[in-house]
């Protein structure tokens, strides 16, 4: 199904732009192309299609558009680079997250029949939406795992794609263009083995691709902030918001950048080193650290966001360095005796009836009347540890009560 | 081609000042047969016929100079190198016009030959390229010939 046989030249495909993605069409908007109608065969399908060549931007090579545009829109991909048009991801990696398992037949008679059917099929629709289980798919343009992998990739287009390739006659010391080489004299990058041994087929099937294997190796092995189970922390610590002594980022950044993830109840810098962002809701402290964790950047200074622990770190009061253990005051009594109502010494609320008039009278008689507490011994209430008539407070101390004062 | 082959098909005498460029025009078609008879070895395939190019750039610019610039040149010698194909008429006519006095060769100002109906690169000023490679042209291996 070549080109070199003129058969079925009435249906070879045509087409007026090609699918490509923003990468391969370089950074400059004023491009030169050259179409070729029925230029090249797919590299995929083997079929006759327009092929189309151009230069992306300065000092790159030119490229030109390598499979077809029905095998391009099958599976969604840039028709010269094979990547999503979508994510920029391989197609490996965009199919194992969307768990797409269905395999498109790759020879054979069995392969140009599928290709026919899907040629027919895509051709009453507008152009857009991809062929069998991917364009089932809702929203697979909103898949959370691979945004977080793309973002890594392409915060920036990664033009370094579309520089010309490195001199082999350079890297064996042979070159005798010299200056006006217009491949790389550089070194080549370290050999990997996997990496170096990549098929166009592979990629575009989305089997055995090791580029798709690195990024999935990676994607697994990146550091996941793991939720509390408490489900009250609603305060999420964020460090690295200064550089040495002076604070970068302060509570108003932090304010202006946490606000559209929900209600801040406050937020407390500590010590000119963290802060503590204390959310309102639970699900707006959620979604914060989901979404600013690993890729928060404020003024320069790339955010750690951690969950915070309940209290002890959270600060309530300004200036509490950490969390004091304090030891248990021994001897306490567990509780008060009742008032025994029919003591000798009166009723519980004669000492009361009693200082009140002698408070003219002299101070010994008042003194004299003052009821004291009989202390009992260690209740089993108390803690166990404590030894029995230790003395922690002056006040526990039976003999010594009051303030001493001359007599 | 030898000299005195080209001379045989003029019918007319070649006129007076004729010894006197008659010595190096016969190098510059000792130069010629070489390149034409080099080895391929070691070049590109557009590489191995830039030292044509070269040599009849160089040949034609020898007479130009002598009747245009020098004029030790009569018109008639200088009419009569034209006419027997001892220099690049075409090249020659280009020369006169402004802004094409250092013209390669013709090929390099064909748009007709470019993909987008523009000049070869080696028409473009230095001051205008900022390339930190040196460019050699395809057609005839020219570095920048105007500018």
């Amino acid at each position: 199904m070549s080109k070199d046989s003129l058969y079925n030249r009435k249906h070879w495909e045509d087409s007026e732009f090609p699918i490509l993605c923003n990468t391969c069409l370089g950074p400059n908007p004023y491009i030169k192309m050259t179409k070729n109608k029925y230029g090249d065969e797919c590299k995929v399908c083997n079929r006759p299609f327009t092929s189309y060549r151009w230069q992306p931007g300065r000092g790159a090579r030119h490229k030109k558009t390598e499979v077809c545009q029905t095998c391009a829109k099958m599976k969604n991909v840039c028709q010269t680079c094979l990547l999503d048009l979508e994510y920029g991801l391989p197609v490996q990696v965009r199919d194992q997250a969307l768990a797409v398992k269905e395999q498109f037949p790759t020879q054979g008679a069995n392969r140009d029949f599928f290709i026919q059917n899907a040629e027919r099929a895509m051709a009453n629709t507008d152009g857009t939406t991809p062929y069998g289980e991917l364009a089932l798919i809702p929203n697979s343009g909103n898949n959370e795992i691979l945004k977080k992998l793309a973002a890594t990739r392409s915060r920036e287009p990664y033009y370094a794609r579309n520089a010309p390739h490195i001199c082999s006659f350079f890297v064996k010391g042979e070159c005798k263009r010299g200056d006006e080489c217009p491949y790389r004299h550089e070194a080549p990058k370290a050999f990997d083995e996997k990496l170096s041994q990549q098929n166009i087929k592979d990629r575009y099937y989305g089997v055995n691709d090791p580029v798709a294997e690195k990024l999935t190796a990676r994607a697994k092995a990146a550091p996941k902030l793991v939720t509390p189970a408490d489900q009250t922390i609603t305060t999420l610590y964020v460090g690295n918001i200064a550089c040495g002594d002076e604070l970068k980022v302060n509570e108003e950044d932090l304010r202006n950048h946490f606000y559209q993830y929900g209600e801040i109840r406050q937020i407390h810098i500590h010590k000119n080193q963290c802060a503590f962002i204390d959310f309102l809701t639970r699900e707006g402290a959620e979604l914060a650290a989901e979404r600013s964790f690993g890729q928060t950047n404020i003024n320069g200074q790339k955010l750690t966001i951690r969950w915070g622990r309940p209290q002890s770190q959270s600060t309530r009061f300004e200036g509490v360095e950490e969390r004091r253990v304090y030891q248990q005051v021994p001897n306490l009594p567990g509780s008060l005796p009742l008032p025994h109502l029919n003591e000798a010494g009166g009723s519980s609320s004669a000492p009361y009836k009693r200082h009140a008039p002698p408070s003219a009278d002299e101070p010994s008689s008042s003194k004299a009347r003052v009821v004291i507490p009989h202390l009992d011994e260690p209740s089993s209430s108390s803690s166990s540890s404590i030894d029995a008539g230790k003395v922690y407070y002056p006040s526990q101390d039976p003999n010594r009560l009051g303030t001493r004062a001359p007599l | 081609m030898s000299l005195n082959v080209k001379l045989r098909r003029m019918r007319k005498k070649p006129p007076a000042g004729w010894d006197a460029i008659e010595s190096t025009l016969e190098e510059f078609e000792q130069k010629m047969r070489d390149a034409e008879t080099d080895s391929h070895e070691g070049k590109r395939k557009s590489e191995a016929v830039w030292p044509i190019f070269r040599i009849n750039h160089q040949r034609s610019r020898y007479i130009y100079d002598l009747y245009y610039k020098k004029e030790e040149i009569s018109k008639e010698l200088y009419q009569f190198c034209i006419d027997g194909k001892f220099v690049d008429a075409q090249l020659i006519a280009k020369w006169k016009k402004q802004g094409y006095e250092n013209l390669c060769c013709v090929r390099c100002v064909q748009a007709r030959d470019t993909n987008f109906g523009t000049n070869c690169v080696c028409r473009v000023p230095r001051a205008k390229i900022d390339s930190d490679r040196v460019i050699e042209c395809v057609h005839c291996g020219c570095r920048g010939c105007s500018g």
